[in-house]
């Protein structure tokens, strides 16, 4: 097993069941993560990561008090946030478009659909530290760049002021 | 030299963007450890292993999970058939009952829709669901084809229902629409 080279990694599972956060961790610790810590809400997440500074963080959706949205924004726009910059896996079975919706402008990075395969996991953590994203701080959002892809044959609306700027530039 | 701050607010229209690397990223020697592990196919199996010796505690937890959904139909509470649904759809696939999750997934997109658009679900179209979840949780062959058609047939009925009140999946109703 592959291991020296990120033993100091921290992870945080942040899922209010118990086996699925079980689930969760012994997948990370299969992978050679040593540090996976745990909480069962959104509020206790963010005291974990003000104490332990995790350098991942997947999270659950839906959760009570406060739910994986409420606490991928906190860790994003929060003053007490250590880290906004910390990469989010949002963890879901919501097929619903408009929850989705809701957690991608809160600022998670990647999704990972349920049920869980240790493919899909692989993959996910495989994007972020292959591809991280750029950060976006606009007056409506913080958080990873939506915008994943160009595309060469995007023909418009073209609507962002740097999109004008180049404009002017070609003329 | 990266920073853990976020940007100042950017005047309306405009966009601050921080590239990687201007905040802290992972190090190369943890992200080359990391894609080594991910890529590494006795990790892969031994993860697998993990999902394996998770499926009975898992099947558990989903049948427990559906006593708590009868009981909250028991009560008429819509806002609790619909959370313990969504932890039966969470975990039945990795308890190994597909079925069972793709029918509490069709159940919670009925539930949403009509949470969002203000109306109440016609009861005998969840008591058919929670029927269903529970048959298929304790069948043999819930894994079969027997499982995936009773999903689709009940997918068709919510789409059915859900079009006799003018809704759509994401709870709105059309332009010009008037309520009865």
């Amino acid at each position: 097993m592959s291991g020296a080279a990120f033993d100091g990694l921290k992870a945080l599972v942040v899922e209010d069941n118990v086996h699925m956060r079980t689930l969760l961790r012994s997948l990370l610790m299969a992978l050679g993560i040593k540090h996976v810590y745990e909480a069962g809400n959104g509020d206790d997440a963010f005291q974990t990561l003000r104490d332990k500074l995790p350098d991942l963080i997947l999270t659950d959706l839906s959760m009570k008090p406060k739910d994986g949205i409420a606490f991928t924004r906190e860790v994003r726009l929060s003053d007490e946030s250590p880290n906004p910059y910390v990469p989010i896996i949002m963890v879901t079975g919501h097929t619903e478009r408009h929850r989705v919706e809701a957690a991608r402008d809160a600022g998670v990075t990647e999704f990972l659909a349920k049920p869980i395969t240790a493919q899909n996991l692989f993959l996910r953590v495989a994007e972020i530290v292959e591809r991280p994203r750029s950060y976006v701080r606009c007056t409506t959002y913080f958080g990873p760049d939506r915008r994943r892809h160009t595309d060469e044959h995007y023909s418009g609306p073209w609507r962002r002021k740097s999109d004008f700027e180049k404009d002017l530039e070609i003329r | 030299m990266s920073t853990r701050k976020i940007p100042p607010l950017p005047a309306a229209g405009e966009e601050i963007k921080v590239a990687p690397g201007a905040y802290p990223v992972f190090s190369n020697a943890v992200a080359m450890g990391l894609l080594r592990a991910v890529r590494d196919p006795e990790v892969v199996e031994q993860a697998d292993r993990v999902i394996v010796a998770n499926i009975d505690g898992m099947r558990t937890a989903v049948l427990d999970y559906i006593d708590r959904v009868e009981a909250a139909a028991r009560h008429s509470d819509n806002a609790g058939i619909y959370d313990q649904a969504h932890e039966i759809r969470g975990l039945a696939g990795n308890a190994g009952l597909n079925a069972t999750g793709r029918i509490a997934n069709v159940l919670c997109r009925y539930l949403d829709a009509l949470a969002r658009g203000g109306s109440k679900p016609d009861r005998a179209v969840v008591a058919i669901h929670l029927e269903a979840i529970a048959r298929a949780a304790h069948a043999e062959d819930e894994a079969t084809r027997l499982g995936d058609a009773v999903a689709n047939e009940l997918s068709q009925l919510v789409d059915k229902k859900l079009a006799e009140i003018n809704l759509s999946e994401d709870g709105r109703r059309p332009a010009g629409f008037i309520a009865p």
